[in-house]
């Protein structure tokens, strides 16, 4: 816990992080470190592995080999119970996956219910101020089959953000939206960032990515590639695969 | 609807469900409703069987003449006596009453002999079977006597001298002999002697002989064409054709056979002497014959005018009723052990354990890839050879029913947990929480709702399963149907109407099920 208070560790280590599907090795050696507060996007081609790193951030999957420091917390280490770690990692998804048997107050507020960090009636205060920051105070008894996608993910990011969590990540969270969606659920994003929140986003909104972004981390065959500051990855690329991506999506 | 509404519909839903089967558990007997009035008061069933004759019967059991015979061995003990459901006029149902020659001459031995009986009506190789298990004391079924047979039992004296007959359609002229019988097939019952006579008869004669296990069922076979013949005992023919079961017979009676009331071979001889001691009492007092002639004089003077199906409800309803009781309480109870197995072998077969998914699998190949009634007569009769317990027929039933919906309801349930979207437990256990919270808060909520349609289907397939329980004698619908229609013959209108009532109670269900759905999956 010392470096997790210590504001100059970075929040997220990852060292050497391999991960294999049986024989296809879909991550070969990753090292990344992300600063407090930091806002970093992953990009890159289908299959490159950004989101598999994502999802080895909160081990919904297990790393093969390498290690993965989280706040303090050291994934790949048995002893640590996972269930605690992820209550500081919020994580919103390409397809929302929002709990179609709850309504949309419900979905926010069952993480802090269901693992026993707020009572229903503080839950449920907190949710519906979510719900009014993320645009969608007037939603709240509705089922999510009723709202349209942007209206979807932004329930998903309140839902995250009720756990109050360090981090944020953001696996694809507009590519399965229609295009007049993408900008309110970016909208959300880009207050997030303007916090002070630490984010990691895997994007394909590379316009975005150069605007509110830190850094970004161009990867390519399951290895970082090249990464910088946006209008340097994005201006002036140094990398021949780098160019030959960015001259296909820009 | 709200959806803490829905929650609480869930729950309330699953209150329900338990005080249901604690209910259905706790009311009626355990037993087989059939051996209820036998229960009740032995002096009553053996009045209301000798109601034909009641003042020389009262008088006889009342003992006018001393009992100096009694026996001290069995007096005052119960015995467990097994017996046919369907051998009219030896025992059959009438007005939920088991009556008949077999019945009212145990019955009035017993009382002469002073001990008292239950009555089991379980069909006759299940009969045999109940004895031979020590599940009964003693069986007496209109069986003969015959060396194969004194392997297995001890006979008592004779008490009727039966014979073999032939019948054929009333208006069938095209047999006339044994000898018209060439090419064509006949029906006898499954181990009697009239199954015996057939083959011998067979051989000489040159004809096929097929075994069917109901005198109803024979009958009705020859109506249908199917067999120009039935090989039946001489008395049972009798009877039936009195009752107009649209038969006759063109050959005289084949002597032979002796009915004997039997025990366990080496087992019960105390019993047996009673029997014997009580059958001669009776044949001197004159009592038999009497007993006989209510069954067998002039049987054209028991036939009626014949009830129209209106009628016929009417008069079988106290027995159907019953029937669609024990019918419903046996399905309701067995469908919720059922769910449970469900549910425990379902997450069994998603687990990640080896171990735990291939008993789940084990489990349900061996209860899917198996018929029920073998299991019924494994719980029924090969459980309590085994262990030496006496069986419980309403608990054989539920362990047999509930096994095999449980095994249907474990696929059903693997099903609906992996048509879940991996997505939902993904999001849920992001949040922080538990493999388990996210499965009961997130998945098993989902689950439940795509599986209803199957579920609800699996309870109406486990309803209609439960009449094959008539097999080891649980007095479920189908098998009242069967007594009434074995004494009056009425196959086919009785048939109807349980067809009817099965259909009408299966509807009422349905409509439940999908009312609790449409509550509890909102």
């Amino acid at each position: 816990m010392s470096t997790a208070t210590e504001n100059t560790a970075p929040i997220i280590d990852v060292t050497d992080l391999r991960k294999a599907f049986g024989s296809n090795e879909v991550l070969k050696g990753i090292d990344l470190q992300v600063a407090r507060g930091e806002v970093v996007s992953l990009i890159g081609p289908s299959g490159s592995g950004k989101s598999t790193i994502l999802r080895c951030l909160n081990k919904l999957e297990t790393p093969t080999s390498g290690t993965v420091v989280v706040d303090g917390f050291q994934l790949t280490d048995p002893k640590v119970d996972i269930n605690q770690v992820r209550r500081h990692i919020g994580m919103v998804f390409q397809h929302f996956n929002l709990f179609p048997n709850m309504s949309v107050i419900e979905n926010v507020m069952l993480g802090p219910v269901e693992t026993g960090k707020s009572n229903k009636a503080d839950a449920r205060k907190q949710a519906a101020a979510l719900l009014e920051r993320v645009g969608l105070a007037e939603k709240a008894d509705a089922r999510p089959a009723q709202l349209s996608g942007g209206q979807k993910q932004r329930v998903a990011i309140a839902r995250a953000l009720a756990m109050e969590p360090q981090i944020m990540l953001f696996d694809e969270a507009t590519s399965a939206l229609d295009p007049e969606m993408v900008g309110e659920v970016l909208a959300v994003i880009r207050e997030l960032a303007g916090s002070g929140m630490t984010l990691v986003l895997v994007t394909h909104e590379m316009g975005f990515a150069r605007e509110v972004c830190d850094r970004v981390v161009f990867l390519s065959d399951g290895v970082i590639c090249e990464q910088g500051k946006p209008e340097d990855v994005f201006g002036n690329p140094q990398q021949e695969r780098t160019k030959e991506f960015l001259s296909k999506v820009l | 609807m709200h959806p803490r509404t829905a929650r609480r519909g869930l729950r309330a839903a699953l209150v329900g469900i338990l005080a249901a089967f604690t209910l259905l558990v706790t009311t009626g007997p355990a037993q087989a409703a059939v051996t209820a009035p036998h229960h009740a008061s032995n002096a009553t069933a053996a009045t209301a069987a000798g109601a034909a004759t009641p003042k020389t019967d009262s008088a006889a059991l009342q003992g006018v003449s001393p009992a100096k015979t009694v026996h001290a061995d069995v007096k005052g003990k119960k015995f467990t006596i097994a017996t046919d459901t369907t051998f009219a006029p030896f025992e059959f149902r009438k007005s939920g009453q088991l009556r008949g020659i077999d019945m009212d001459l145990l019955q009035a031995i017993a009382k002469k002999e002073g001990f008292t009986v239950d009555v089991q009506s379980l069909g006759f190789q299940a009969a045999l079977s109940a004895v031979t298990s020590n599940q009964a004391d003693g069986v007496i079924a209109g069986m003969s006597i015959t060396d194969e047979r004194k392997q297995t039992f001890d006979f008592s004296d004779p008490y009727f001298d039966s014979g073999v007959q032939m019948a054929i359609l009333a208006n069938d002229d095209s047999i006339k002999g044994y000898e018209d019988l060439k090419g064509k097939t006949v029906v006898a019952k499954s181990g009697s002697e009239g199954l015996a006579e057939a083959q011998k008869l067979s051989k000489q004669y040159d004809f096929k002989v097929k075994a069917l296990d109901q005198s109803a069922t024979m009958y009705e076979t020859v109506k249908a064409g199917t067999a120009v013949a039935v090989f039946d005992d001489y008395p049972v023919l009798a009877y039936g054709i009195a009752q107009g079961n649209g038969l006759k017979v063109v050959t005289d009676k084949i002597p032979g056979g002796q009915y004997g009331f039997a025990v366990k071979k080496g087992k019960n001889a105390e019993l047996l002497a009673a029997f014997n001691d009580g059958l001669k009492e009776l044949k001197d007092s004159g009592e038999y014959q009497k007993i006989l002639d209510t069954y067998l004089a002039d049987p054209s003077a028991q036939s009626s005018a014949k009830a129209n199906i209106f009628q016929l409800v009417g008069e079988s309803w106290p027995a159907l009723s019953e029937g669609l009781w024990n019918t419903v309480r046996i399905t309701v109870v067995s469908f919720i052990i059922a769910l449970i197995l469900g549910l425990i072998f379902g997450f069994m077969k998603i687990s990640t354990s080896r171990i735990l998914r291939g008993i789940a699998s084990v489990y349900v190949a061996i209860f899917r890839g198996t018929p029920v009634l073998v299991w019924a007569f494994l719980f029924y009769f090969g459980l309590p050879q085994i262990t030496g317990l006496k069986g419980n027929i309403f608990w054989a039933g539920v362990a047999t029913l509930a096994l095999n919906a449980g095994a249907y309801l474990t696929e059903i349930i693997r099903g609906g947990l992996q048509a879940v979207d991996p997505g939902q437990m993904e999001a849920s256990r992001s949040l922080g929480l538990t493999w388990g919270r996210s499965m009961r808060r997130v998945v098993v909520p989902q689950a439940v709702k795509i599986s209803t349609p199957a579920i609800i289907n699996q309870l109406v397939i486990t309803l209609k399963d439960s009449s094959l329980l008539l097999t080891i004698g649980f007095a479920e619908l189908l098998y009242q149907a069967q007594q009434i229609y074995s004494e009056n013959f009425r196959t086919t209108e009785m048939l109807i109407i349980v067809g009817v009532m099965y259909f009408v109670v299966i509807t009422l269900l349905t409509w439940l099920a999908n009312a609790v759905d449409k509550r509890v999956n909102k």
